[in-house]
């Protein structure tokens, strides 16, 4: 889950300055490493932020940056056995407070998780909510995301990993197959309403991502799991392409195209015919195209191969024909 | 030592601003400030123009306070409304967490999930910040006993400048498009709230002709979203959980009742959406926000669903099928 942190820019690196003066006050005496390690940053970024708190401080009576009025470090401890203990302070006592923005980014993120089983203790969510609304220094701006009831299959995904024994469930793949699946579950995943599972999946002995609507009647079995999350490097992409991909033409109304972003592979060529944009997806197989074009009406058309086409059209009539008593 | 040549890195001159400010019980003016503090000493000029030094000062007041650091400015004593001699402070209290405030191993894991929701956008930046504000107060969260990859998207391009009006209050001006109407139409607007509801972002706002709160889905805004230039004074209480409860009364007012075929894909998932009753074998009613949207939905589950009611639905998915197999045959 470590995703590589882009560069910091000027904001940022002021942001973990003012963080981890009070981080380095509660701590008399850190390593470079234990410090780089709790922010989560390169060992080289801490060295550099300590040089410049060290140099750094007010003006002070004489407006000439007095000894007195800097920072001070031990400074041969820091040289050679990268510790940092900070000698004299200036200026900061504590933490700052979040920003509103910030705020509001963390309280509609705990909105959006409340189907998680830790989330599941209401009060302390709310008790939590208002602490992040007290601490921060403006009113956090009106964003928000519909909560959710807990989940129970999100509850025994985790109970099986706490125990440490397989899950086992029914799933019906985008195929219309239906099977008895056993699971090592490694990760939980979401986009928007959309909730995942990628786990060890024994039948097929292989990494397997399971959507959760789609799991039924789940248990945790008594076989114990074999794989655990820190074994299995899973990749960053949630679906990813392989080799016996289909490739799909089709136009796409201009507003709609973030709608099938995830379905576009990097590096593929798009063009613009008659105010469509005409681009090609990578499917694994037409079931789930047939039901992704059929949810886009008007606004997605496959042009090639024939066979998408027939695939989706057949799909399409098929419902419709359901209907063909309403005239 | 502070060497006073070179260039000073961005950082260390707003850092040191940051240090004068806080440190400053009566407030620097602006002089005080570009004749002394580390990054701008260096290029102060004391008899001369110091135009693009001040310039900077303003850029970099924006910057600090994007951080949430409360930077005000002051009167002069036995000066007041006299601009030139304004005093700029950061108060210690407004910017320090209150001493009550801390945060436990558990709630800071919650909080490090939270953050992690937001992966794109300029709210992964102010998230990012949040964590590292988080981290400075020493808590050592738990490790999450199973991992999570939780997401939110904000792909709508209306999202950003949206947001960027409701925190400056403004008026803003986007072409709409209802379904059913076949011209977009412009609106002017309040923004209030931007909430997610069923996975799909909303703006809560009030029209200033009519005084009505108004909802839009944003992925029906077809403008770009500009400024009216104007203003409005920021509305008092809780618009977010009013907007989401306005939505949340439309989305239980609509129920649909739908057919579908046994051990489906459509009786997998539509059984577990929120609030889905059965009716009777094989009848499900379903509870949805947008007759549009609900039907496109429903549309990509072909022949495994039949619309009973309402005939409104049910003629939208009909249509919808009808179109897409008349395009691909």
């Amino acid at each position: 889950m470590a995703e590589r942190q882009a560069p910091l820019q000027a904001q940022d690196k002021l942001a973990f300055l003012l963080s981890l003066v009070p981080f380095l006050m509660e701590h008399e005496r850190i390593s470079v490493q234990e410090a780089a390690d709790h922010f989560d940053v390169k060992p080289q970024a801490v060295r550099e932020a300590v040089e410049l708190i060290a140099v750094s401080g007010i003006p002070g009576e004489t407006g000439q940056y007095q000894h007195g009025d800097l920072f001070d470090l031990a400074w041969d401890d820091f040289e050679e056995n990268d510790q940092i203990v900070l000698t004299n302070l200036v200026a900061i006592d504590d933490a700052p407070r979040f920003s509103g923005r910030e705020a509001a980014a963390l309280i509609a993120g705990l909105q959006y998780l409340s189907a998680l089983p830790e989330n599941a203790d209401r009060t302390a969510i709310a008790s939590l909510m208002t602490k992040l609304a007290r601490g921060a220094s403006a009113l956090p701006s009106q964003l928000g995301v519909e909560g959710a009831e807990s989940d129970s299959t999100l509850a025994l995904i985790r109970q099986s990993v706490e125990a440490g024994l397989q899950l086992e469930f029914d799933y019906l793949n985008a195929r219309g197959e239906r099977e008895r699946r056993e699971v090592d579950p490694l990760r939980v995943e979401s986009v928007d309403a959309d909730w995942y599972l990628r786990g060890w999946d024994h039948l097929r002995e292989a990494l397997r991502t399971f959507r959760l609507d789609r799991i039924d009647n789940p248990t945790v079995t008594d076989k114990p799991i074999s794989r655990r999350a820190a074994d299995v490097r899973l990749p960053e992409l949630l679906f990813e392409g392989s080799d016996t991909d289909l490739v799909v033409t089709i136009d796409v109304t201009p507003s709609a195209m973030p709608l099938i972003a995830d379905y576009i592979p990097d590096g593929s060529t798009s063009t613009e015919v008659d105010g469509l944009i005409r681009t090609t997806v990578r499917v694994s197989h037409y079931h789930g195209l047939k039901r992704l074009v059929a949810s886009l009406p008007g606004v997605v058309t496959v042009i090639a191969p024939d066979e998408a086409r027939r695939v989706v059209a057949e799909w399409a009539a098929a419902g419709a024909a359901r209907y063909r008593d309403d005239d | 030592m502070a060497a006073p040549i070179a260039k000073v890195p961005v950082e260390e001159r707003l850092f040191s601003l940051v240090l004068a400010l806080l440190a400053t019980e009566t407030g620097l003016t602006k002089n005080e400030i570009l004749s002394t503090v580390q990054g701008y000493r260096q290029r102060y000029k004391a008899s001369g123009d110091n135009a693009n030094l001040e310039r900077q000062f303003e850029r970099d007041k924006d910057d600090i306070r994007d951080l949430g650091v409360p930077l005000e400015t002051i009167d002069s004593p036995g000066q007041v409304g006299n601009n030139q001699n304004l005093r700029y402070r950061i108060p210690r209290g407004a910017y320090e967490l209150p001493g009550d405030i801390s945060f436990s191993a558990e709630e800071t894991t919650l909080l490090n999930l939270a953050a992690m929701v937001w992966r794109e956008g300029s709210l992964s930046a102010e998230s990012r910040r949040a964590v590292m504000k988080l981290r400075g107060l020493g808590i050592v969260s738990d490790e999450p006993v199973l991992g999570y990859a939780p997401r939110l998207r904000v792909r709508d391009a209306a999202f950003e400048p949206l947001r960027s009006a409701l925190e400056k209050n403004a008026i803003v001006r986007f072409a709409y498009l209802k379904p059913g109407e076949g011209e977009a139409r412009v609106r002017e607007v309040a923004p209030l709230a931007l909430v997610q509801h069923q996975g799909r972002w909303h703006l809560h706002a009030l029209e200033p002709g009519t005084r009505l709160t108004k909802t839009f889905l944003l992925r029906r805004i077809v403008s770009q979203v500009t400024s009216t230039g104007a203003t409005f004074a920021a509305p008092v209480g809780d618009q977010t959980a009013q907007a989401l409860a306005e939505l949340e009364e439309v989305w239980d007012s609509h129920t649909a009742e739908v057919e579908v075929t046994a051990s489906s894909d459509a009786a997998a998932r539509l059984a577990k959406r929120r609030g889905t009753e059965v009716v009777r074998d094989g009848v499900l009613r379903l509870h949805y926000s947008d007759a549009n949207i609900f039907a496109d939905e429903l549309a990509g589950y072909g022949p495994e669903v039949l619309v009973l009611s309402p005939p409104v639905l049910r003629a939208a998915v009909r249509t919808r099928l009808s179109t897409t197999a008349e395009t691909h045959g």
